[in-house]
């Protein structure tokens, strides 16, 4: 029953048993022919940008090997590739990570492909400007798109309101929330989310200050006061029942669209931006529309501004920078690709694409450009691109500060205070 | 070093360590071959990794910059300068203190019922280890989300009683007990543990105590407790651990964000968030090494206290 093995077959063995781990890692390392591309988004963008991929493969003979997370996922593991020098051909980017990704050398330049395999005419301007680091073209804006409230429509015609629009002003939407107590719809639903933990919010109402979240050279762009001064105001509506209550504000995690505070029926409007009309109207039955952010006073704009919704980036390693600049340029320009892509990642940034695309919209996507299109008094300029520790900020102090708020566990004077010195002190720890 | 010391024990000259693992390999060199797939495995990807972490622990690490060596910087951060580490220590202690006693006083309760030999035990014993092999899964997270939300089950079942509940899991006063309940209802295999325990206790020691007139309660403490407590040790070992790594359930309730106001941020998410958030791979690495310690102290005292209560037969 005994097995007997000589020790030449079972170095044999062993050394097979070698050769074929050693196999096993020989892929990672190998190249492939065609382009590797990663995005983050949901399965509408994936189902979008693979049939693009199929029109490039057609017109050029080049596969485009491609994959998809949520924006959650996504970083982690483009991070993860990237340090093992393994980064995808294009990659999407986003303008909170860019300048840290270009400074690293992650994603290239692009400037000698312009002209070349990279055609620009026609792009907008302020669009090409957000994708240029310290000068340099590091990203194509894959569309603009801006922030803008949701708004339930069929819940303002329950209650009987008229909906909000561009002159709508944050003493006005007090007067639809005390109109909308008085109404007591769908079990007393409120009219607005609460917005204090809305870093797009925040910022949009320090704009209109004629402040900014953050200035050019990274520092916070806004002082103590500022702080206490919006953690009051949003005090003032959640003790008014104007916004939602804390408990129900913080079943929104700031991820996944369905536990945002308009699809889970507690508010009528809630902060947002202008390219996921579209996704939200999937989720929901009642008519949905967008507007801008309330006004802080009469006559006042300037907060709103036209982001560019997401880049397509090379990545730094890359083998292949000549054809991905060559993808890049048909994603923008092709008209076929541009009927496909519609405005899911913003409205394009080529006015011939724009035009073309016009006619086949849906009425979601038409009421998005038109937003975009017309902010008027309400556009000002792009602000800087926000300092690399913008991200922890957002996730671990303003949204626990406003939670705290709103629990109780705080005054807004307190937490206002601790912002400023905290937030200072993330941001001289990441420089 | 083992070298100098065979030298200076036995004063003769004679290396006698070469002569052991020659030894050694003569006599088990098969065996080792046998063992190097897993051995290679282990080296480069387990205790690699370890020590590399060790070492990044010390530096800067953001994956996509070149670690800078730092000192103890990330270590000295953690314990004067870090209100998020501060309230993941609290949040993780209260979940150990309270999820670990509680767990292990349902799982005896339940085999405890489950030994006294009624018909379809195997049926039983199968349905009371179910909540194990789900509990960690990200259905059961998203499945205890739907029960304890403001319009969720607990609520319409309180309802019945004209008591308006709260949203359990979006206040903060109450959504680490949802994390907490979640964890006692995992009790499947610390309870099949106490079960087989339970079968090894002598039957005729509770026929003398009856004889004698000792009542079940009594009997329950003074035979079926200290026979079994070698095995409440050992899982209370395996389920300290195993509370103080939690993760799952708190990122998939809190979807990562471990609120509202951080009171579900257990320590392996604010460790997750430090790392593949925010990109401090050195100091999520330094942060990894204390949580080591800590359950290696932990495990230690209970080691060091168990010879005063645990009793062994033999």
């Amino acid at each position: 029953m005994t097995i007997r093995l000589g020790r030449r077959q079972f170095l044999m063995g062993s050394s097979a048993l070698l050769a074929a781990g050693a196999a096993g890692f020989s892929p990672a390392f190998a190249q492939a022919a065609g382009l590797r591309q990663f995005f983050w988004g949901g399965q509408a963008r994936a189902d979008r940008t693979y049939a693009v991929n199929d029109l490039f493969a057609a017109a050029k003979g080049t596969s485009v090997d491609s994959s998809f997370l949520g924006w959650g996922d996504y970083w982690p593991k483009l991070a993860t590739e990237t340090a093992g020098g393994n980064a995808p051909d294009i990659v999407q980017m986003d303008y909170r990570y860019i300048v840290e990704y270009a400074k690293r050398n992650a994603i290239a330049p692009l400037d000698d492909y312009v002209g070349g395999a990279l055609k620009l005419d026609g792009f907008d301007q302020d669009q090409l400007e957000g994708g240029k680091v310290d000068g340099a073209l590091y990203g194509i804006s894959l569309g603009a798109n801006s922030v803008a409230q949701l708004v339930n429509l069929a819940a303002f015609e329950e209650a009987g309101i008229e909906p909000p629009n561009r002159d709508t002003t944050y003493d006005d939407i007090r007067a639809m929330g005390e109109a909308f107590n008085a109404a007591n719809i769908r079990g007393g639903l409120k009219v607005i989310a609460d917005g204090s933990g809305s870093e797009p919010m925040l910022d949009n109402w320090l704009r209109q200050k004629g402040l900014a979240l953050y200035t050019a050279d990274g520092k916070l762009g806004f002082g103590a006061d500022e702080a206490i001064e919006w953690f009051t105001l949003w005090k003032g509506f959640r003790d008014d029942g104007i916004c939602v209550s804390a408990e129900d504000q913080a079943l929104d995690t700031n991820g996944p669209l369905e536990t945002t505070m308009v699809v889970l029926g507690k508010s009528a409007m809630m902060p947002s931006n202008s390219n996921q009309l579209v996704a939200f109207q999937t989720l929901m039955t009642d008519p949905l529309t967008i507007t801008n952010y309330p006004r802080i006073a009469p006559g006042v704009g300037g907060g709103h501004y036209r982001k560019p919704s997401m880049f397509f980036s090379v990545g730094g390693s890359s083998g292949n920078k000549e054809l991905a600049a060559e993808y890049l340029s048909f994603f923008v320009n092709d008209l076929e690709a541009a009927k496909v892509l519609g405005v899911e990642r913003g409205i394009p940034c080529v006015s011939s694409v724009r035009e073309a695309i016009a006619p086949d919209l849906n009425d979601q996507d038409q009421i998005a450009l038109n937003f975009v299109a017309n902010l008027g008094d309400l556009l000002g300029p792009l602000p800087p691109p926000p300092p690399a520790a913008a991200g922890e900020i957002d996730a671990s102090l303003l949204r626990v500060l406003s939670q705290e708020v709103a629990f109780g566990a705080r005054s807004p004077e307190d937490a206002g205070q601790y912002f400023v010195t905290e937030a200072a002190a993330i941001l001289e720890r990441a420089a | 070093m083992a070298t100098q010391v065979d030298i200076s024990s036995n004063g003769t000259g004679r290396v006698a360590s070469p002569s052991f693992w020659s030894g050694v390999w003569q006599n088990h060199a098969p065996g080792y071959l046998f063992l190097l797939p897993w051995l290679i495995g282990f080296l480069g990807l387990t205790i690699g990794p370890i020590l590399t972490s060790l070492y990044l622990s010390f530096t800067d690490f953001d994956l996509l910059t070149a670690p800078d060596w730092v000192g103890t910087d990330n270590y000295v951060r953690m314990f004067t300068n870090d209100p998020k580490f501060a309230a993941s220590m609290r949040v993780t202690f209260v979940f150990v203190i309270f999820s670990v006693p509680l767990k292990l006083a349902f799982a005896l309760g339940v085999a405890l019922l489950l030994n006294r030999g009624m018909k379809g035990l195997p049926l039983y014993r199968a349905l009371f280890y179910l909540p194990s092999l789900l509990g960690a899964s990200v259905a059961i997270a998203i499945l205890w989300r739907q029960i304890f939300a403001g319009n969720g089950l607990v609520n319409q079942f309180l309802a019945n009683f004209g008591i308006q509940g709260p949203s359990w899991i979006s206040n903060p006063n109450y959504s680490l007990w949802t994390l907490i309940i979640l964890a006692i209802w995992q009790f499947g295999s610390p309870m099949i543990i106490f079960l087989a325990g339970l079968r090894q206790i002598p039957q005729d020691m509770y026929e003398a105590a009856s004889l004698d007139g000792a009542g079940k309660w009594r009997q329950f403490w003074k035979i079926t407790l200290p026979m079994l407590t070698p095995v409440v040790f050992f899982n209370a070992i395996i389920q300290t651990i195993e509370a103080f790594k939690s993760f799952t359930p708190s990122f998939i309730i809190s979807a990562g964000t471990g609120g509202p106001i951080n009171s579900t941020l257990f320590y392996t998410l604010n460790l997750y968030n430090e790392a593949f958030g925010f990109f401090r791979m050195g100091y999520a690495s330094a942060l990894a090494w204390v949580l080591l310690a800590i359950v290696a102290l932990f495990t230690a005292f209970s080691f060091l206290t168990s010879k005063y209560w645990v009793h062994y037969d033999d």
